[in-house]
């Protein structure tokens, strides 16, 4: 008796549950997981603002085919154990189609779930060889450099620009830290420059000043930090504390406004390898106007490849439907006019040309593009 | 090398000052293995949020409150100070005092889920991301050695780290030597049930470990905080798992013995960092903490462990 008074709502509910499943079909789902907690937060809020706008855009002139976006906001935490169960969300929520992870250490071990599932996911922010190189996919895609694009290019402006007769890398033994410094080592003895020091450090230490003396010591004319902006910051304070000025230079990670908070004002003449501030390149006027619009901020190194993303996804389902084998096949075959420039995959889905630039930080964390 | 004397000067400071802080957290694990043979695990949360309670407080005074300088850090140590005495009372009263008697592995489960639970605690009030300190008290004291080009720099703040730790551990060495309360301590950590039988109040002198090994913690946790700059809640598990270290290194349940194991580390950790490599220091202070256990298990001012019957 009161089994059946308790069963025939839940039935109703998913006879409910069908008909709104069946009422979707004029909606696309895009699972964006990023991380919305932790210390990475920042380049989650970027990616976010990034992929939200383009999709209000799109939603506001019709959506894709008449049908609209749905995201879908997950919280990886750029946290490497969470990565597996946030790319499942995303296919448990019924996506095809993702906009995914901000950091490599989540990426790596999440691209094998969309290669599995066949779930088209582009990362606008995960810079690891790793990412691709490992499986090399076919569903999955970047909007944003490798490690070993961005690598060489600074190598290449430390050698050329700077010409430095000595230089010390130090690195945070991560997967993306370590991964870039080895990059710039090599590209630099390539380059014929003389690398004194390549050394790591532990990630969540308070105390570098051992280290600082002995770069003291040493005396290079280049200090080349791989890793993320919570330890360049006490490096660049602790650096400064005890009287050291040299020249620090790092790679995207560390380009966050926190290393402000922390190394006050040290970061002064800090350089840091960037994507090219794309807010600021030609045909991106209807965009920064669409940002005006939903009230987000463009600034930052992953909205606009985030935008991108959106772009390119919204461009292939439009072209040949909302079946991922398809779309995964069309933006192998295409390219793409973005918010980032045109666009071109190789068959494992890294592009084919990717700009970075070189910015300079004044002491409070402002950022000058001064190469190119 | 004309630099090693004043670089050997540099790094012997920098080792001192890490081993400081190292110490100032080893205490607060010694005393209570001392007296109840249990390891605190939530004693480096305990530290954390010393500092946070001191960054706290300073963002209520506000850095340019125009209050001079030692008032605003006298304040912030003492808010600091009051408020961590409170949680160590209250973590010894909630987690460890209902299991006083069970096997020894229960408060030990009960601490790591303390330890926890404080982090994430602290991580849902203020946000897991970092936190700036700023720094108030800036300059260093500069020494030019032997006509090289290498200065020894000495920041001020640092100094003050290993005047303060050295100030308290006088001060506790004499409370814990003289003063009723310390005396009762040192009878209870000889033999728990015997002082107990002879009137001494245990429960009374158990909280009051906590408390002052909160209260030291809190002082280290506001003098770091200060000196680096940087907070986030998961600070106090690495600062916590080192002192720890610290402690069993100089022999856990002695107090000269956790300071002379906090510098220890201190110096084997920035000379390794200095002298090897960075990557390899951590790897090097914990061969040597294998080693010297190896000779002696009891750590090196630890008594011979007595089975008490």
């Amino acid at each position: 008796m009161n089994l059946k008074k308790r069963v025939t709502p839940l039935m109703l509910a998913i006879g409910a549950m069908t008909l709104a499943v069946g009422a979707q079909a004029d909606t696309l789902k895009i699972g964006i997981p990023q991380p919305m907690t932790g210390p990475a937060t920042q380049y989650g809020d970027q990616i976010q603002a990034g992929a939200l706008t383009a999709i209000d855009a799109l939603n506001a002139s019709g959506g894709i085919k008449g049908m609209k976006i749905e995201p879908l906001l997950i919280d990886d935490g750029c946290e490497p154990k969470q990565a597996v169960p946030a790319a499942n969300r995303v296919i448990n929520s019924g996506a095809k189609f993702a906009v995914a992870h901000a950091c490599s250490g989540t990426t790596v071990p999440a691209v094998n779930v969309y290669e599995q599932e066949g779930i088209v996911a582009i990362t606008p922010g995960a810079t690891s060889p790793l990412v691709t190189d490992t499986i090399k996919p076919h569903f999955f895609f970047r909007t944003i450099g490798r490690d070993d694009q961005q690598g060489p290019f600074a190598a290449d402006y430390i050698a050329k620009q700077l010409k430095p007769s000595k230089v010390a890398i130090l690195h945070d033994k991560q997967t993306y830290g370590s991964g870039v410094a080895t990059q710039v080592q090599t590209a630099l003895q390539k380059n014929g420059v003389n690398v004194a020091m390549f050394e790591g450090i532990n990630v969540g230490d308070s105390d570098y000043s051992a280290v600082i003396s002995k770069l003291k010591a040493l005396g290079p004319d280049l200090i080349y930090f791989g890793g993320y902006h919570a330890e360049l910051g006490l490096l660049l304070r602790q650096a400064r504390e005890q009287g050291l000025d040299t020249q620090f230079m790092g790679p995207e990670g560390v380009a966050n406004k926190d290393l402000v908070a922390i190394a006050g004002p040290a970061v002064d003449k800090l350089l840091v390898t960037l994507p090219a501030d794309f807010t600021k390149m030609k045909g991106n006027e209807q965009i920064l106007e669409n940002f005006k619009k939903y009230k987000r901020s463009p600034d930052g190194a992953f909205t606009m490849t985030a935008y991108a993303a959106v772009q390119i996804l919204a461009d292939s389902i439009e072209a040949v439907g909302a079946d991922p084998a398809k779309v995964a096949d069309h933006m192998h075959a295409n390219s793409f006019n973005t918010a980032i420039g045109k666009v071109d995959y190789d068959a494992k889905g890294d592009l084919k040309h990717f700009e970075f630039a070189v910015f300079r930080w004044d002491g409070q964390g402002n950022m000058t593009q001064i190469q190119p | 090398m004309s630099d090693l004397i004043p670089l050997l000067t540099q790094q012997l400071f920098n080792g001192l000052s890490l081993g400081a802080i190292y110490a100032l957290i080893a205490i607060g694990y010694t005393m209570v293995y001392g007296i109840i043979g249990m390891i605190n695990f939530a004693h480096g949360e305990i530290y954390m949020i010393g500092a946070y309670v001191g960054l706290v407080t300073l963002s209520a005074i506000g850095v340019n409150s125009g209050l001079p300088l030692p008032l605003i850090i006298l304040l912030m140590l003492l808010v600091a100070i009051l408020v961590t005495a409170v949680y160590g009372f209250a973590v010894e009263k909630i987690a460890y005092a209902p299991l006083r008697g069970s096997p020894r592995l229960v408060p030990l489960i009960s601490a790591i889920g303390m330890s926890i639970f404080l982090q994430n605690w602290v991580a849902t009030g203020q946000g897991a991301r970092d936190m700036a300190v700023p720094s108030l008290i800036g300059g260093s004291l500069e020494l030019t050695l032997g006509g090289s080009g290498f200065t020894v720099t000495a920041p001020y703040s640092r100094i003050m780290i290993i005047v303060v730790t050295v100030l308290l551990m006088i001060g506790l060495s004499l409370f814990i030597k003289y003063s009723r309360t310390g005396q009762a301590s040192r009878a209870c950590s000889q033999d728990l049930h015997m002082a107990n039988l002879l009137g001494i109040d245990t429960n009374r002198i158990i909280s009051f470990t906590f408390v002052i090994g909160a209260m030291l913690a809190a002082v280290g946790g506001v003098l770091i905080a200060l000196a680096i700059g940087k907070l986030n809640p998961f600070i106090g598990f690495i600062a916590g798992i080192k002192a720890f270290t610290a402690a069993v290194l100089g022999g856990i349940g002695s107090i000269p013995g956790a300071m002379l194991g906090g510098v220890l580390l201190g110096l084997a950790e920035t000379f390794a960092a200095a002298f090897i490599s960075s990557q390899y220091k951590d790897i090097v202070a914990f061969l040597l903490l294998v080693f010297i256990l190896l000779f002696r298990p009891t750590g090196l001012l630890g008594k011979p462990e007595v089975e008490k019957v």
